[in-house]
């Protein structure tokens, strides 16, 4: 398989508060599984075999491994702050790379033209420098300092703000921001993407969020963040190639991609190319 | 190489991007708010998104991903992230050679452009194109003719339907009718244009 490393790691399959006994059926990394639960509600994961999975109920949602992950599955510490609305946003299916889903959501120059007058607006396109690092101790990709105009950041937003983001890349498929948090602006709103390579050019996306917003209903929150990423999606299901290039040559990136760039980076040096294309075709 | 009919220009309206094809080439067909026709290469090089998602403003195709902005001969003139940047020559999308008469868009290979220019279509009027899977020589058959420039008479109308070939057995017809045809004979032309495409493509699953 293309991506070895790739199986050694916890991946998204459904939301913990969904189960059913009678289960259904998906794919991980291009192999059979299914997701139910027992009779006391906790999570089930069975490989094509019928063999159990190993399992991770965080975040809402259910995570499993194909292969042997060496490390437990990241934590988000700020999410366990008292007072913040835990939102299981729900799935979105996207035939593109799960590595491209990712790549993505860590990028902010496309907001004006996909997202136009929520996320960005001409003509405020332009992207200030930001830090990005590869954090060698935790090995996890770090975009910080990263701002942006925005009409309506979130739900919960009046008018236009300059946005504060920082994003956090702690495994390969999944990201998580760090916003300014319209109702709190010295706390942090934590909206992340969950993503399950279902096969190399198609993913099941699992959005959640941490947010502190006392007035918008969940009903409202989980809308919002749906339109986005059916905005997003119009975009991920129409790049060429669809996998996710990550030789130089095939793309053109500017100073705005420094985060894609070290997230390409990041997945060639430890092999984590299922949905990736290494040699330009 | 001949020029290979494309697209009909009624259905690039000025100001408008659409998604075409030059074999197995996927390219975008777009025109210019000042009447323009470009034909080019269907992907941004800045992350392989496809430009006929794009928007035409004056004379640049913008991309619709980061709104990467492109002129003449395919060139980059703006970079919306970094506004105050002039993108270096090298970025630039491949473009591909076009010409447009008698109310149709014709393409070919940039460095293989045909010395002759594409078939005189005086008389007729484009109707519409239509897409279907069966290979041009079954096409042919089942209008009564050979080769990618067929004419004769559907629906008691003279007509001239041309074939686009298309990779994995597939082609476009873009018919055209007799000037002046009256909206009772077009309709007629186009459910046998219909009816063609019907037979054509029993004819295929036959084969096969
Ligand atoms: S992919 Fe076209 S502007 Fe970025
Ligand atoms: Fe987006």
């Amino acid at each position: 398989m293309n991506g070895e490393a790739m199986r050694d790691q916890w991946y998204p399959v459904g939301i913990a508060a969904q189960l059913t006994p009678a289960g259904r059926d998906s794919l991980l990394l291009g192999e059979a599984i299914r997701i139910a639960c027992d009779s006391d509600g906790a999570a089930l994961v069975t490989d094509g075999a019928g063999r159990a999975l190993p399992v991770i109920t965080r975040f809402g949602h259910v995570w499993t491994t194909l292969g042997q992950p060496e490390r437990d599955l990241f934590t988000i510490p700020e999410a366990d702050q008292p007072g913040r609305r835990l939102v299981d946003v729900g799935t979105v299916l996207v035939r593109c790379s799960p590595l491209r889903a990712v790549e993505n959501f860590l990028d902010i120059a496309h907001f004006p033209f996909v997202h136009t007058d929520i996320l960005g607006s001409e003509p405020h396109t332009e992207v200030q420098r930001y830090e990005v690092e590869i954090r060698d101790d935790v090995d996890e990709v770090w975009a910080t300092k990263v701002s942006f105009y925005q009409p309506q950041a979130a739900k919960s937003a009046q008018g236009g703000i300059n946005a504060e983001y920082m994003y956090r890349v702690p495994a390969p498929t999944c990201s998580v921001l760090y916003k300014t948090c319209p109702a709190r602006p010295e706390e942090w709103d934590v909206i992340t993407l969950f993503v399950q390579p279902l096969t190399e050019t198609t993913c099941q996306v699992w959005p959640w969020m941490a947010l502190f917003d006392e007035d918008s209903s969940m009903t409202d929150m989980i809308h919002f963040q749906q339109m986005i990423f059916v905005q997003d999606r119009s975009i991920l299901e129409n790049q060429i190639p669809a996998l996710l290039p990550l030789d130089p040559g095939m793309e053109i990136p500017t100073r705005a991609d420094m985060t894609s760039i070290a997230y390409r980076r990041w997945l060639k040096r430890h092999g984590y190319t299922y949905g990736a294309q290494l040699v330009a075709a | 190489m001949n020029w290979t009919p494309a697209a009909l220009s009624q259905d690039i309206p000025s100001g408008s991007a659409a998604p075409g094809q030059l074999g197995d080439k996927d390219i975008v067909i777009w025109r210019s708010a000042s009447g323009r026709i470009a034909a080019w290469s269907d992907r941004c090089p800045h992350r392989g998104m496809r430009l006929s998602h794009g928007f035409v403003r004056g004379e640049f195709l913008s991309c619709i991903y980061h709104g990467w902005r492109y002129g003449d001969g395919g060139q980059c003139h703006r970079i919306p992230a970094h506004p105050e940047l002039t993108p270096p020559d090298a970025i630039k999308v491949p473009v591909f050679a076009v010409t447009e008469s008698d109310g149709v868009v014709w393409v070919a290979q940039k460095d293989a452009e045909p010395e002759a220019p594409p078939p005189g279509l005086a008389g007729f009027s484009p109707l519409r194109t239509l897409r279907l899977s069966a290979r041009p020589e079954t096409v042919a058959a089942a209008f009564g003719g050979t080769g990618l420039d067929l004419r004769g008479e559907l629906g008691g109308c003279a007509v001239v339907v041309l074939i686009q070939p298309l990779p994995d057995d597939q082609c476009n017809l873009h018919a055209l009718a007799a000037n002046g045809a009256d909206t009772a004979t077009l309709d007629r032309v186009s459910a046998a244009l219909e009816a063609l495409r019907r037979q054509a493509e029993t004819a295929e699953e036959i084969a096969a």
